[in-house]
């Protein structure tokens, strides 16, 4: 790969290559799908500034996603990257794409419902994401990521993730 | 799955279900023939959903106890960054444990009474969680190799014939991968680092390699479970083909990583068009699975001791259940 | 949108110091209790609560590591989380006692998730008020995980109280041993309160009361009651520690100061 004279790049192609690295913890998001790309800007020297947030103050994935932003950029010829991890405003599973929230589906979990401030953990009934009967319970509040409780369809019995709004 | 669903040969205690003819009606071995998914409301043989259920059990019993070896170092993690990581990866290994132990429940069984057979050492989890953490490095090493390793042996599974068992395979490899991923970083870091750092990885690789090979389980010729898995859909490639995938795909990471694998006989055989390595001392891993291995005793042992020390918990969780039902069901309806 | 960085503000030298110590406090308690939380990884009374006490010292580790990151940062020392968590001494660590007790059993675990969550869900609501615009941000994450611990230990305070007679004596048994260690929550000095002054801070008196009455509602219908004692067990914001601190801290630091110019 040679490398790319940075004027000749739009910031909206470098916004494209960044978004589409994928969430080591859930792969088959993107970043952009996840909705933790907060920010990309390019200035005049060439110079990429790309903005993150995690999704949980715990997140372990985020020097990962960094790497990987570097990576991927540095693989189109972009030398001068920094990543910056910003907390504010809090990531909120609102800020997901629909087609990210689709790609979940399609992938076995039930992806996050609106949030309602009012009732924020009611037990809501969900859609088995195999056979979509919405006649499902909860196992555990606590799945094996921050981000995820364990269900269980109660008509063709498959346990599958739900990814929690916050 | 990790590896585990073999026995030392003279073993007479193999309870494992024996394919009849007689069992599998048409329908049946049509879904399986042409690749379709059996699902948990269709009808199966008895050998077919018995050998699953103890299958999956043993993928979900290596997952919580394979907890111990790493919760070990949670403690001690040398920064804070790795300590997050670890404690994320051993959560998603419960987690993990917790699906499988649901996906088994989709063919009828129930978690109590598979844990009852885990703590009555009448159901196996893998052997290679019986060897001791004794450093940092060995969270390398153990993410590198031994779910590297999980992984060659589970991908071919996400293809497997039970419908929700290939499913949470799908899931399972690919947040494996990112633990892969951790493990080779660990080890990277210290390859790299100080001198004793890069002894200490290259220890623990010493350690780790044969064991990992291991996981595979015995060679085909010795391997009697494999022929009626491989009938039924649930068993895709044969021991030492995933073995030899597994030593091509290691080779080169080692390089890249600057350390060495402790078998004087690996070479690239052009020839085959695949590394030789020398060959395996099963004598150690069938002494592993009798329960011979260093940690065998200790992890079971802190499996019942959780267990037993909680139980007073479950009771009350199941108290206060029987006691709201009870409340709910003398309010009047609304 | 606040980067992990201290802002160049007006404020003094002295201010800035204060601001600093006040992150550690909070990123201490933080640290030392998921040290704690994370002892009950593989040990738990069901596999949901290995996942569920693993997440919630996650929460608190991830929480940890911002404060002390930012506390770092305002110091102006250059000392990052690491240097923050592993090359300080006992007496450096300015967590409140409650957070280092011994693991103790599922009981006390949940009676002290109980006090400490229903404390942090208070504090972190009104942080993210602060005019720190750092402290605001790690707040407002905080509070939505805070809330998730909160309402664990409602349950399960619930179903320990009211559950089986064993259950509801090892709560009381739990609430007994935590509560010398609850004053200290609430207690308030003159860095806090210059700080609390000023907008950057809580003052950790005006929690009292809220918490208590959220811990208060909880106990009732749990049937259960909070213990009456006089005794107060303090100094964790001074350095001053139980015995039990030491070994916490030999156990967490030992790897990374054996082999001190390493990164790992």
């Amino acid at each position: 790969m040679t490398a790319v004279p940075a004027a000749a790049i739009s910031a909206d192609e470098v916004r494209s290559i960044v978004a589409a690295v994928l969430d080591p913890e859930v792969p088959v998001l993107t970043i952009d799908d996840l909705g933790i790309l907060r920010d990309v800007t390019v200035d005049a020297s060439g110079h990429v500034e790309v903005t993150i947030t995690p999704t949980y103050s715990g997140c372990p994935a985020m020097e990962a996603i960094t790497a990987d932003v570097t990576q991927a950029l540095g693989d189109k010829g972009f030398r001068d990257v920094r990543v910056r991890l910003v907390l504010a405003p809090a990531w909120t599973t609102d800020w997901m794409s629909d087609a990210g929230k689709q790609k979940l589906l399609d992938y076995g979990i039930a992806p996050p419902q609106p949030r309602d401030d009012t009732t924020v953990r009611l037990t809501l009934s969900l859609r088995c994401p195999q056979c979509g009967s919405p006649d499902t319970r909860e196992l555990s509040r606590f799945g094996s990521t921050a981000c995820k409780a364990l269900w269980v369809c109660n008509a063709c019995r498959e346990p599958f993730d739900h990814f929690k709004a916050i | 799955m990790y590896g585990s669903d073999f026995t030392p040969p003279g073993d007479t205690s193999d309870d494992t279900p024996r394919i009849e003819a007689t069992d599998l009606d048409a329908q049946f071995q049509a879904i399986i023939d042409s690749d379709g998914k059996i699902e948990p409301r269709d009808a199966m043989p008895e050998a077919y959903r018995k050998g699953l259920i103890r299958q999956i059990a043993q993928h979900a019993h290596s997952e919580i106890i394979g907890m111990q070896p790493e919760g070990n170092w949670i403690s001690r993690a040398p920064s804070l960054c790795r300590k997050a990581i670890l404690m994320a990866k051993v959560q998603d290994e419960a987690g993990h444990g917790l699906y499988l132990y649901a996906a088994a429940e989709t063919l009828g069984a129930d978690r109590a009474d598979l844990l009852d057979l885990l703590h009555s050492g009448r159901q196996k989890y893998s052997s290679i969680f019986n060897y001791p953490t004794l450093t940092w490095a060995d969270m390398g090493a153990i993410g590198w190799l031994v779910d590297g390793a999980a992984i060659v042996n589970q991908v071919p599974l996400c293809r497997c014939s039970y419908g929700p068992y290939a499913r949470a395979m799908v899931r399972v490899c690919k947040e494996e991968s990112f633990h892969q991923r951790q493990g080779f970083e660990i080890l990277n870091t210290l390859s790299h680092g100080t001198t004793a750092q890069h002894a200490m990885a290259q220890d623990a690789v010493n350690r780790w390699w044969w064991p990992s090979l291991m996981m595979f389980g015995p060679p085909d010729d010795a391997s009697p479970n494999s022929a009626q898995s491989m009938a039924w859909g649930i068993k895709r490639f044969s021991n030492d083909d995933l073995r030899q995938r597994f030593v091509d795909m290691t080779v080169p990471q080692a390089e890249a990583l600057g350390l060495r694998l402790p078998d004087p006989g690996l070479r690239w055989n052009e020839e085959r068009g695949h590394h030789d390595f020398s060959p395996i001392d099963f004598t150690e891993l069938f002494e592993v699975i009798k329960g011979n291995g260093p940690c065998n005793k200790s992890r079971m042992e802190h499996r019942r001791g959780a267990h037993e020390e909680g139980a007073w918990v479950r009771e009350a969780a199941a108290a206060y259940a029987d006691k709201a039902a009870a409340r709910a069901a003398e309010a009047p309806a609304a | 949108m606040t980067e992990l960085s201290a802002s160049s503000g007006h404020l003094s030298d002295s201010a800035h110091a204060d601001k600093s110590v006040y992150a550690l406090r909070l990123g201490d308690d933080a640290l030392i209790y998921a040290q704690r939380l994370a002892e009950w990884i593989a040990s738990a009374p069901q596999l949901e609560e290995d996942v569920a006490l693993g997440n919630i010292a996650l929460d608190q580790l991830g929480q940890a590591r911002s404060l002390l990151r930012y506390a770092g940062a305002v110091e102006g020392a250059g000392r990052d989380e690491d240097a923050l968590a592993y090359f300080r001494d006992e007496r450096d660590f300015l967590n409140a006692q409650i957070f280092e007790l011994a693991r103790g059993d599922f009981g006390f675990t949940i009676a002290r998730m109980l006090v400490v969550s229903a404390y942090q869900w208070e504090l972190y609501s009104r942080l993210q008020a602060s005019t720190d615009e750092t402290l605001a941000a790690v707040a407002a994450k905080a509070v939505k995980e805070v809330d998730y611990h909160r309402d664990h230990a409602t349950q399960w305070t619930l179903r320990l109280g009211d559950g089986t007679d064993e259950s509801h004596a090892r709560m009381l048994a739990g609430l007994d041993l935590l509560w010398p260690y609850v004053p200290e929550l609430f207690e308030t000095d003159e860095l806090v309160t210059t700080l609390a002054t000023d907008g950057i801070a809580v003052d950790p008196a005006a929690l009292e009361a809220p918490t208590l009455a959220y811990v208060d509602a909880v106990l009732t219908e749990a049937t259960l009651t909070r213990p009456v004692t006089e005794v107060r067990h303090t100094g964790g914001r001074r350095g001053l520690h139980t015995e039990q601190m030491g070994f916490l801290l030999a156990e967490m630091q030992h790897l990374a100061r054996s082999d001190p110019g390493a990164r790992w």
